[in-house]
Parts: structure tokens; C-alpha cells; sequence
């Protein structure tokens, strides 16, 4: 992996030049003064949170905002202002001089055309090519960045495509008619982390073999410091700090630049719960397959044609231990829900067991299967779509108590107030709907439910990825301090392997519905045996120290 | 092309269910289907007959097999009032049926279209609200209602239009069906409007028209290459189930103006009694139906590629 750019890049004219810029949408100042300069050829990495800012300004360069936006400074692109460009001038610059790519590469193709003709469009406007001799280089440009048969899949529609495919196509349509600045917003976010460190590798090629100057736009400092040479930083629609990428990480001086940096996943290490006392696991899953049926239609029955089932768990092994922490780690789709899903018995199973406190859990009925969940409790991805939109977050976490007969309602409320003191909420939000709450305390009214029942294991599934950075060490803390009080069994499911090993005490890596590695968390982490575990280790980016190295190297 | 064959196959099956459902309806009816067939006022000697001749007495089983087997050979019964075929008196009364159906389709997309751009360009201003309110009022004028006054303002009091009837050349069928056309068109033109606007409103503001800005794209191509392909979908679908419901649903319109076409035919039996002429209006109008969404799926699929699955 090469590093960032030397300064000496840093020499001559900006080709960005985004000078005292502020953005007002009628009374909200969304920007404040913002001013910064992105050199030829240079990688700057903006961090910041949801709302902090950071889409705006770089739609703001584009022209890109609404018409309700009212914009004020200046913006410099090669020492041309754009203020006040016409549509027809935008038309010339954008696409041709400077490109954009999104977060979302399966919302931002037109799901209409095959990708080949997307990435040819540009190239038909801009350069004056015909539309065969466009496709042409279009199938050229596939190729570059990274996509194997590309004549044949210049011919696909977006929703053939996996989702990193989908984002080397909009990188491809991008660069296609070689601009020299690309932004790119959060780009790698809904990927898989594999794929993730792929396309950050590519976009640092793009950048070092034909000097493209990046704008990259992510909540993940780790990332940043990885690719970039300078960061900034922003919050609230201020930049509280810009400088060199190592001294971001290493010597942060703005106090809001620290917590982010605390925050990363894999700073903390978390203590560890309660020491394991009983002799057989809590919870035991012996050789389990969930299999999902396939479609058929009418045509297939006739023709006799079998379904073949789609095994989402494959003979999966697993223990956890009362008091015991556990992180299930996988890509999308390597089955990790469905387990979560399998325990609380939302799916069954087509073969093998799984035994709660020794006593399978298949066949429970009635009362006992009641007893199952009230024992077993969950916490789910989306904290505003797991809660009901109609209930206060008191009634929310009380709703349980009484379902459950364990009190009337009046003393349920009773006891959801002191559970929401619990999650370190203030009682005030009691009275409030989740949309009127934020992300981070929409999922702590999600815990504080799951917890009003006393339950033995806690399910947590990827209950931090729809969160902030800061918000989401906010919410490992909760919970660490919540099992060391309540002695709680833990199952933490991510895709993210720094959270998980520094929060857990035990692992097992999932893929394709099967455990591929299990063990102690540090040591997966630190010494991973298996190839798949190795490249998801591979493709973190993590903090500390590694900018600090590099630089020393180059210099 | 595999995709096409695969839901042709899949029609059948549909098909099927749809003779099996149109057999059963005049079982279904209470009483002896054979009174039922023969009217209230039947000698006992007559209805013994028609169960003889309809083979009534016969098992069901049985008798779904020779239902079957007429329908194979075309044969889906006789009237008892024209004393016809069935088949023969829809081959007859549908060509008006179908003509206004195409008259009120090509009188209504036309504007629709253009009604629902010019109200999604700016929504919220004036022409939008104007657009939107008029819209209203069309859809809850009751189709009769505007059928009577216009026959009455136009055809009786300034004579422009004949009042009833089909003509007998093309440019005499254009002329009857006018206002039979015009009335119906008015009440679906706000109902394409409606779902086309807010289509377009969405996919304007969709992540791929941002994307295709940010490659350059100027407003007017991202309009008519993105925006309108994308929004047209949804439409598409509502369009299918209006024609569906117009070849079957022109009743009232036809009976204002006299217009001779299935919606008068299927008056005129249920009103007599014919009842195999209404049960092979059933089934033609279920056909149709199935017809039409057949092609609109079609259709669909060359538009969207996600539909080919």
C-alpha cells in the first residue's frame, strides 16, 4: 500500500478553492464560513458526522444543492468563480472537469439502462464521441477499474450487478472522460468491508496513475487516514480542524477531533463481563441448517423442476457460555441474522438444534415457548424501524413488562421510567415518539425495552452500524456497563471486526452460512489463520500509530 | 423470449380457472339453474326440457366436461332471446366496444401526459393547483351525469353530435362516438394525471437524476432519457387495469348513448334474463382482463429489465 502524496504535490495554484462558503436552506444555516483548497493531483479526506456538513459543501462545489439552497462565498474551480455559472456552463464543467460519486451506487444508476450506455453518456456529451465508438471505451474503462469479462457486463443492467460492481461503474462513468477532481461521497459505506478496502485501493491507483485529485467524503477517520494526505474535519456545518492527515490522527487539537478519534472502533478495549462459572453452555447450537425454499412457479412444477433451497446456515457449531460476551462476525449475507433470527425461533430449522440452557427450543409451545422469549430478548439494525412510531418510548419499553403478565400496566410504566434512567436517558424523553428522538437514543429505547423483560441473553444484530461513530462508542459503553451490572449473556453481531474484538471475548467469523474461524477475540483479530479471516482483517483500517509509521518511511 | 413463453404458459393455468369460475357462476345461482335459465313464469314441462337440453341432470363433473369441450369448438352457448350463438352476438356488438375504447384511450393519454408534466414541472404553483382541481372535479362528476348533459347540450340543443348510435363508416363512427368518448376520457384523464404527477415528483428528485447532473447531463435530457422512462412504470400498470375496466366497463356510457356495443348487449340480457349470454360475457370480459395485463406486463418488461425475471 503506497502512502499519501508527498507535499511537495502541494506546490502551485489550488484546484479547489472553496472560499468563506455558507449554506442557508430558508432559516437553517446548514454551512458557516467554510473555507478550504483541494491541490492537483492531491487525496483530502473530509470527516465528520450525519449533519455535520460535509455532503453539502462538496454539492455546493457541484452545483448540485437545491434551488431552495441560497449559497454565499466563493467557489474556485482553476482559478474559474463558479458562482452564477449558468445551467449550460455547469453542464460543461461537471461530468467533464470534475466528477462526483455517491454512497449509494444502486440508487444513483438508472436502473433503465445497461451500465455500458451510462458510462458511454458522458463521453457522447463531453468529448463529441459517437455512441459506438463511446461503448467502445466504455468497455476499455470497465476493464480499468477492475471488472473481469467487461464486454459482457457493459451489457448488464444496474441490478445484475453486486454492489462494489456497481460502484466500479460509477467510478468508471466518473473518470471516464478524465476529470481532475473526483468527489466522493462516502463511497464505500454500503459495502462489505472486502470490497470496501478494493475500492479505496482502486480509487488510490486512479489517483497515482493519472493525478486525479480526490475530495473523499467518509465518517471513518480510519479510512481517511489511510488514503489521504490531508483531513478536515467538520461539525455542525463548521470546520473545527484541517492539517496533514498524521497530525489529525496523532495530535488532534480540537477537543471534537479527539472524540472522533476515541471513537474509532478497536480504540477501546472494553473489560470484560463476568468470569465463566458453569460447567455446560447457556446457550448451545449443534449442527444447525436453516434453509430458505426457492421460488417456483407454475412452470417449474410442471416441468417436475426441483427447488433448490438456499442454505443460509450450514452446519453451524456454536456455544456461549452464561455471562459470556459473543461476536458473530460476517459479510452481508454470510448468515449471521438468520441465526440471530433461528434463536429467537423467527426461522426454523431444516436440521441440528438449538438448546437453551440445555433443552432444545424447536418444539416449545404455550407457556414455555413464552418463557423463550422473555429469556431471550433482541435488539435490532434500525433503531427508528424496530420501534412503533405511535408509542412514547415509555410505553414502548413498558409494552413487554404487562404483555408478559410480570405487572399491571400503571406499575410497568413504573418500571420503564427506571429503565430509561438505566440507558442514561433523561426522563424527559419518556413522553416522546421515536421520529421527535435521534438515532442514538431510539436505539437505547430499543435496549432498555429488550432489557425490561430481565432477559437471560441479549441478541444485539449490527445495533451500532446505522449509528455515528461517536454515538455508536456511546452505545458500547451502555452496554458494557449493563452486563458487568446484570450479569448479561451477550451475543454481538456486526460486520465489523474492530468492534467485535475489542467488545467480545469470543468470535466465530461467519461466511456463506458457515463458521469459518472461532476464538479468542484478540487472537482472531491479531493472528487470524483462516484466508477469509486474514483479508477481513487486511481490509480494516484502524488508527493507531499506522499514518505515524508511514510517514517515517517516505521521509 | 424464454420469459414470454413462460407466461403464456402460466395463462393457460389461469385461464383455466377462469372457465372453471364462470362454469360454477350459474350454479352458484340459488334455486334450480334450470328454472333460473327458463324465467319465472315457465311451465314445469319447459323446465324439464331445458334441464334435458342443457343437460342439467347430468353430474356435474359431466357437464363441466361438455362446457369444456364447447368452449374448445367456440361454442359458449345460445341465446334464448336472439335466439343466436353467443359467440355470434359478441362478434357483433363488440366492434363498437372496442372502437370507443381506442377513442377514449387516444383522446385521454394525449393530454394526460402532457397535463401531468406541465403540473410535476413546478409543483405547488398555479398551473399545478389549476391542473389538480380541475382533475377533481372531472373524477366526481358522475360519467351519466356529464353523458346526459352533453348529449343534451351538444347533440340536442346545438345538433353538432348525433345523440345515439355507431354509424356505419369509420368517419361516421368518429362522429357518433364522440361525445361517448369524450365523457368517459374526462373522467380518466384526471386518474392518469394523478398517478403520472406524483411519478414524476419522485423519480425528478431520485439519487440517478443527481448523478446524471453531476455527470453533465442538461435538464431537458435527464427529463426525457431518465426521469419520464422511470416514471412512466407505475402508470403503465393503472393504464392496463382502466382499458381492462373500459372494454367491460362502458355500460353506462353505452346505455346513455344508445351506443349498440357489449355494454348494452350485457344490459339488455341481464334485463331479459338470457343467461348464457351474460355468462359469456363473463368470461369474455375475464379474458380480457387477463389479456390486457398479459400485454401491459409485456410491455413492462421492455421498458424495465428488472421486470424480465
Amino acid at each position: 500500500m503506497n502512502g499519501p502524496l508527498a507535499p511537495s504535490v502541494m506546490a502551485g495554484r489550488p484546484l479547489l478553492d472553496i472560499a468563506d462558503v455558507s449554506v442557508t436552506f430558508g432559516n437553517t444555516r446548514v454551512l458557516k464560513n467554510v473555507s478550504f483548497q483541494i491541490m492537483p493531483g492531491e487525496i483530502v479526506g473530509i470527516a465528520g458526522e450525519s449533519g455535520s456538513g460535509k455532503s453539502t459543501i462538496c454539492r455546493a462545489a457541484m452545483g448540485l444543492l437545491p434551488s431552495t439552497a441560497e449559497v454565499t462565498g466563493e467557489v474556485c474551480f482553476d482559478d474559474q468563480a463558479l458562482q452564477g455559472l449558468g445551467e449550460a456552463e455547469w453542464m460543461k464543467l461537471r461530468g467533464r472537469d470534475m466528477a462526483m460519486i455517491f454512497q449509494n451506487p444502486a440508487s444513483h444508476l438508472n436502473p433503465l439502462q445497461k451500465v455500458g450506455k451510462q458510462i458511454a453518456q458522458p463521453m457522447i456529451r463531453h468529448l463529441g464521441l459517437s455512441g459506438s465508438e463511446a461503448r467502445e471505451r466504455a468497455v476499455k474503462l470497465l476493464e480499468d477499474v477492475g471488472i473481469r469479462e467487461p464486454a459482457m457486463r457493459a451489457k448488464s443492467y444496474p441490478h445484475e450487478l453486486s454492489g462494489g460492481m456497481k460502484q466500479r461503474v460509477m467510478i468508471a462513468a466518473a473518470i471516464s472522460c478524465a476529470p481532475r477532481l473526483l468527489i466522493a461521497d462516502e463511497p464505500t459505506t454500503a459495502l462489505d468491508v472486502t470490497v470496501q478496502a478494493k475500492i479505496l485501493e482502486l480509487l488510490k491507483d486512479l489517483n497515482r496513475q493519472r493525478g486525479l485529485a480526490i475530495a473523499l467524503i467518509s465518517h471513518d477517520l480510519g479510512v481517511l487516514a489511510d488514503i489521504c494526505s490531508r483531513i478536515i474535519v467538520m461539525r455542525h456545518g463548521q470546520i473545527v480542524e484541517q492539517g496533514e492527515a498524521g497530525q489529525i490522527i496523532d495530535a488532534p487539537q480540537h477537543p471534537y477531533t479527539r472524540l472522533l478519534v476515541d471513537s474509532q472502533p478497536g480504540r477501546k478495549q472494553f473489560k470484560a463481563g463476568w468470569a465463566q462459572t458453569e460447567e455446560t453452555p447457556l446457550l448451545q447450537v449443534e449442527g444447525l441448517r436453516v434453509l430458505f425454499p426457492a421460488k417456483r412457479d407454475i412452470v417449474d412444477i410442471f416441468r417436475n423442476r426441483k427447488a433448490m433451497p438456499f442454505a443460509a446456515l450450514d452446519g453451524v457449531d456454536l456455544a456461549v457460555s452464561a455471562g459470556e460476551t459473543v461476536g458473530i462476525v460476517g459479510e452481508s449475507g454470510s448468515g449471521k441474522s438468520t441465526l440471530a433470527r433461528t434463536i429467537i425461533r423467527q426461522n426454523r430449522a431444516a436440521s441440528g438444534t438449538v438448546k437453551l440452557g440445555g433443552r432444545p427450543i424447536e418444539r416449545l409451545a404455550g407457556r414455555e415457548l413464552l418463557e423463550l422469549r422473555r429469556r431471550v430478548q433482541m435488539v435490532f439494525q434500525n433503531p427508528y424501524d424496530s420501534l412503533n412510531p405511535r408509542m412514547t418510548a415509555l410505553e414502548t419499553i413498558a409494552e413487554p413488562i404487562w404483555r408478559h403478565g410480570m405487572a399491571d400496566r400503571r406499575e410497568a410504566l413504573n418500571q420503564a421510567s427506571k429503565l430509561l434512567d438505566m440507558v442514561e436517558l433523561p426522563a424527559a424523553l419518556g413522553e416522546r415518539k421515536p421520529r421527535q428522538l435521534s438515532g442514538g437514543q431510539c436505539q437505547r429505547v430499543g435496549i432498555a425495552r429488550a432489557l425490561a423483560l430481565q432477559p437471560q441473553v441479549l441478541i444485539a444484530d449490527e445495533i451500532t452500524s446505522a449509528l455515528d461513530v461517536t454515538t455508536q462508542a456511546q452505545i458500547l459503553e451502555l452496554l458494557a456497563r449493563l452486563r458487568r451490572e446484570r450479569a448479561l449473556t451477550l451475543i454481538y453481531i456486526s460486520h465489523d471486526l474492530s468492534v467485535v474484538s475489542s467488545f467480545c471475548q469470543r468470535v466465530y467469523v461467519f461466511r456463506s452460512g458457515r463458521i469459518v474461524e472461532q476464538g479468542a477475540a484478540a487472537k482472531v483479530l491479531t493472528n487470524p489463520q483462516e484466508a477469509y479471516t486474514q483479508e477481513l482483517v487486511a481490509s480494516l483500517h484502524r488508527l493507531p500509530g499506522h499514518v505515524v509509521e508511514r510517514e517515517n518511511i517516505e521521509r | 423470449m424464454q420469459i414470454v413463453l413462460r407466461r403464456i404458459i402460466q395463462l393457460i393455468f389461469v385461464l383455466a380457472g377462469i372457465c372453471i369460475v364462470t362454469f360454477l357462476l350459474v350454479h352458484m345461482v340459488p334455486g334450480d339453474p334450470a328454472r333460473v335459465i327458463a324465467g319465472d313464469r315457465a311451465s314445469p314441462e319447459t323446465i324439464e326440457a331445458i334441464r334435458q337440453r342443457f343437460g342439467l341432470d347430468r353430474p356435474l363433473w359431466q357437464q363441466f366436461v361438455t362446457y369444456a369441450g364447447n368452449l374448445f369448438a367456440g361454442d359458449i352457448g345460445q341465446s334464448m332471446r336472439y335466439k343466436r350463438p353467443v359467440v355470434a352476438l359478441i362478434g357483433q356488438y363488440i366492434w363498437p366496444t372496442l372502437f370507443l375504447t381506442g377513442y377514449v384511450i387516444c383522446l385521454a393519454v394525449p393530454p394526460s401526459v402532457a397535463l401531468a408534466i406541465a403540473s410535476a414541472r413546478r409543483p405547488g404553483s398555479l398551473a399545478d393547483q389549476l391542473i389538480r382541481c380541475i382533475g377533481i372535479a372531472g373524477m366526481a362528476i358522475p360519467v351519466f351525469w356529464l353523458g346526459i348533459m352533453m348529449s343534451r347540450f351538444f347533440g340536442v340543443g346545438l345538433g353538432w353530435f348525433p345523440v345515439s348510435g355507431y354509424g356505419k363508416t369509420f368517419a361516421d363512427h368518429l362522429h357518433h362516438l364522440f361525445l361517448p368518448a369524450l365523457s368517459t376520457a374526462i373522467w380518466m384523464v384526471p386518474v392518469l394525471v394523478q398517478s403520472l404527477r406524483a411519478a414524476l415528483i419522485e423519480k425528478a428528485a431520485a439519487d440517478f437524476v443527481v448523478a446524471a447532473r453531476a455527470q453533465g447531463a442538461g435538464e431537458r435530457e435527464i427529463f426525457w432519457r431518465t426521469v419520464l422512462p422511470n416514471a412512466m412504470l407505475p402508470t403503465l400498470n393503472l393504464f392496463g387495469v382502466l382499458v381492462a375496466f373500459l372494454i367491460g366497463g362502458t355500460i353506462i356510457v353505452e346505455t346513455v348513448y344508445a351506443v349498440p356495443g357489449l355494454g348494452t348487449l350485457m344490459v339488455n340480457s341481464l334485463l331479459a334474463r338470457d343467461y348464457q349470454v351474460v355468462q359469456g360475457l363473463t368470461l369474455m370480459f375475464a379474458v380480457t382482463t387477463v389479456a390486457v395485463t398479459f400485454v401491459v406486463d409485456l410491455v413492462s418488461a421492455a421498458i424495465d429489465p428488472r421486470a424480465r425475471l
